[in-house]
């Protein structure tokens, strides 16, 4: 059975094509699951396992609407989606688990390891994380190699991906109470996970361009399009970033172009894109690598896409001696640019969900968020009670770079990268491939 | 007979842990190469050789051919590659000699200062020239007060003045640097083994120094230059972490970098796959020319 790789198969033998012919008659409930579990599974969907309410798709007879490649309906702000339950989720009286390792996949230099630390000693387990440079690496590793953590950070836009090939365990939201007491309510039941049955927000962030105001001379906000400020930068060729992420890297190249839809799937707007980064290539021959909040304090970048918390996480650790924080810069496209948050969710093949459980809600309490973010991260815990202005005007954070935090304001009228349909993401790592290859 | 039997079972444990690893891991790859991608874009192996789907084959062979889209990645890879072993044989090649046949009571001390390199990891040794090469590192400010920069920069080999702002001039230089140490060591024990005899014949017969170099030394030690660079040139088409480090830049990404973005990045496993099929076969052809010429030479020895 030789298929040509344009038309993939899933481990059952049934091409892609009538798996989706199928999505569309099924019930959205019982696609999803199939899309998982391939045609050999009949099972009927329990009451729990379809979801329901919002605006979502689940349960609604007039199914049929865009999904992505684990046959889970897009979300969007405006169409906020409940993620289907295939088990139940842990019982909250269960004792928590003890002793042993706990494991935490992540992003490099992103959790507090002071923070960490106080959990271990807290819960009587050693904390371990382990890093990856990219959400594709990760959902990738995670999917294929069987790789077994407690607790997994990631972005909403893989998330119907992670719940849909059943690598994430559903939430006990009696385990984690602090999200209804301390998180901002914009996020409390956010549109990607209405309900919050999978996920509880870790911290808020914008991508802009940061670059050093002591080595170039530039002002995104006095341009018509900031962005332009990147591809401008030609005398600063090497010493540039690109974000290495294809959604983030072409995102901006749309928004560049002044095509505000970030999340499309259009081959026309991903060429179009695409002709944008080959320019940027050209003219200022950006690094693509995720690590301006090390390499733009030391002066081995001067310009460049990069997310809000690289500069505050550089102004903290990473600038050398005799350099004030005041010579970095940010800028970010307030009206439609990327503003959204990253989540944390317990994997399914966690041993130790209770304490995942009190993970998550530890890294909600008020004080450890602070200390995440003020002592290490840089990224800003959308938290109640912390008042980021006030930071700046104590001093504690640099002022020059106060714009680096994200206002509940700005969170509410954000854009976001969010899902795309399986043959959108094709076009966008097809585009991407293309771009790196030079 | 007793001695031969003693021998083989001491080496099965060793054969059997390579051939294991060796064999299982790239049947792997073949598979999954030659497999299929299930809905989520994850690659699903074909274990069974009836079963194989060439379509990610034939998708990696047209993506490296002229007018492909890997094809500007393939030129640039075979450019570093030659310009790097043409370099590291440049190098190398007098050190593998002077140390091997000059260095005198130096000797000793001339092959501890080669295999020093070894003590420390390639990837440190890289790390540590991203600071050297920083626009303030030390490296860049000697480099600029000699004005190799400036030389570099007009002679078109360097653009601007920054060496690690995707510049392939320097990827070149640091797979050199970084692989020179082992194309010199091969050439040092096969130079070594020429017998002063040999040699001392040629002078006696009234060969020159120059022309005894050229006729008898320099034949006599192609099988060493071969395998030096076969030894540096086979890792140098798989390299990806010394662009990585030294550049950044799509700009001078290598082969290497192509398969590691394919396999890490997302969907396109199985294209990976297929292409690190492609390059091994690729690899495989310079193998056999290889082995076929130093068989020849051997045969010429013995004749």
């Amino acid at each position: 059975m030789n298929s040509t790789p344009e038309e993939p198969i899933d481990e059952a033998g049934v091409s892609r094509r009538s798996l989706f012919v199928r999505t569309g008659a099924a019930a959205i409930g019982t696609a999803a699951l199939a899309g998982v579990a391939g045609c050999g599974s009949t099972t009927p969907v329990s009451e729990s396992g379809g979801g329901s309410g919002g605006k979502g798709l689940l349960g609604d007879p007039t199914a049929g609407g865009p999904v992505d490649s684990a046959g889970i309906p897009l979300a969007r702000r405006d169409y906020p989606v409940t993620l289907p339950r295939f088990q139940d989720p842990v019982s909250a009286s269960a004792k928590p688990e003890t002793g042993g390792v706990f494991k935490i996949y992540n992003y490099a230099d992103y959790l507090n390891p002071d923070v960490l630390k106080e959990f271990g000693k807290r819960e009587g387990v050693e904390v371990k994380v382990t890093t990856f440079d990219s959400v594709d690496e990760a959902f990738s590793k995670l999917s294929t190699a069987g790789l077994e953590f407690d607790v997994i950070v990631s972005t909403p836009d893989q998330l119907s991906k992670l719940v849909g090939r059943k690598l994430l365990q559903p939430l006990n939201e009696e385990l984690v109470p602090n999200l209804e007491k301390n998180i901002w309510e914009e996020i409390q039941s956010p549109f990607y996970d209405v309900g919050s049955r999978y996920t509880v927000p870790y911290v808020v962030y914008t991508t802009g361009i940061g670059w050093r105001n002591d080595k170039v001379d530039v002002e995104p906000a006095s341009l018509e399009n900031g962005w332009n400020a990147l591809w401008d930068a030609t005398s600063q060729r090497g010493k540039t970033q690109l974000l290495d992420d294809k959604r983030e890297a072409l995102g901006m190249a749309m928004l560049h172009a002044g095509q505000p839809n970030i999340n499309t799937g259009s081959q026309e707007i991903v060429n179009l894109a695409l002709a944008g980064l080959d320019e940027l290539a050209k003219n200022v021959r950006p690094k693509v690598q995720i690590s301006a909040y090390e390499t733009l304090p030391a002066g081995r970048i001067t310009i460049g896409q990069m997310w809000s918390g690289d500069l505050l996480s550089g102004a903290i650790n990473y600038l050398p001696k005799g350099t004030p924080a005041s010579v970095m810069s940010y800028w970010y496209q307030a009206e439609g640019g990327p503003v959204f948050n990253d989540i944390l969710t317990v994997a399914a093949a966690s041993k130790k969900p209770i304490i995942a459980h009190r993970f998550l809600n530890y890294m909600m309490e008020p004080q450890v968020a602070y200390d995440n973010f003020v002592n290490y991260v840089g990224y800003q815990p959308p938290q109640k009670s912390l008042d980021a202005a006030k930071l700046f005007d104590e001093g504690i954070l640099p002022k020059s770079l106060s714009n680096a935090v994200v206002t509940q304001e700005a969170y509410a009228a954000g854009n976001g990268y969010l899902t795309l349909t399986a043959e959108g993401e094709q076009t966008w790592e097809k585009a991407w491939s293309k771009f790196r290859a030079g | 007979m007793q001695k031969r039997r003693i021998w083989g079972f001491l080496a099965a444990p060793g054969m059997l842990w390579l051939g294991l690893f060796f064999v299982v891991a790239f049947y792997a790859v073949i598979s999954v190469g030659l497999g299929n991608i299930n809905t989520l874009y994850q690659p699903i192996p074909y274990w069974n050789p009836l079963d194989w789907n060439f379509g990610y084959l034939v998708q990696a062979i047209e993506s490296v051919i002229p007018g492909g889209q890997n094809w500007p990645v393939v030129v640039r890879s075979v450019i570093y590659i030659t310009v790097a072993i043409t370099g590291a044989l440049l190098i190398g090649y007098p050190v593998a000699y002077y140390a091997s046949r000059h260095a005198g009571r130096w000797r000793g001390l001339v092959v501890v200062l080669l295999i020093l390199p070894f003590w420390i990891s390639y990837i440190m040794r890289m790390f540590a020239w991203t600071n050297l090469l920083a626009p303030d590192g030390y490296g860049s400010k000697v480099l600029s007060a000699l004005s190799i920069d400036s030389l570099f920069s007009s002679i078109g080999l360097l653009d601007g003045t920054d060496w690690l702002g995707g510049q392939g001039i320097t990827v070149i230089i640091a797979l050199i640097y970084g692989y020179v140490p082992f194309f010199i060591l091969p050439l040092f024990a096969s130079l070594d083994r020429i017998d002063q005899r040999v040699i001392e014949a040629a002078r006696d017969l009234g060969a020159p120094p120059p022309s005894s170099f050229w006729r008898v030394i320099l034949p006599m030690s192609k099988p060493g230059i071969l395998a030096g660079l076969v030894l540096v040139a086979l890792p140098m088409a798989g390299d990806y972490y010394t662009q990585t480090l030294m550049s950044g830049s799509p700009s001078t990404s290598m082969i290497g970098n192509t398969i590691n973005d394919y396999i890490q990045g997302g969907p396109d496993k199985s294209l990976g796959a297929a292409m690190t099929i492609l390059l091994s076969v690729v690899l495989l052809f310079f193998m056999l020319y290889y082995l076929r010429s130093l068989r020849r030479d051997q045969g010429e020895v013995a004749a």
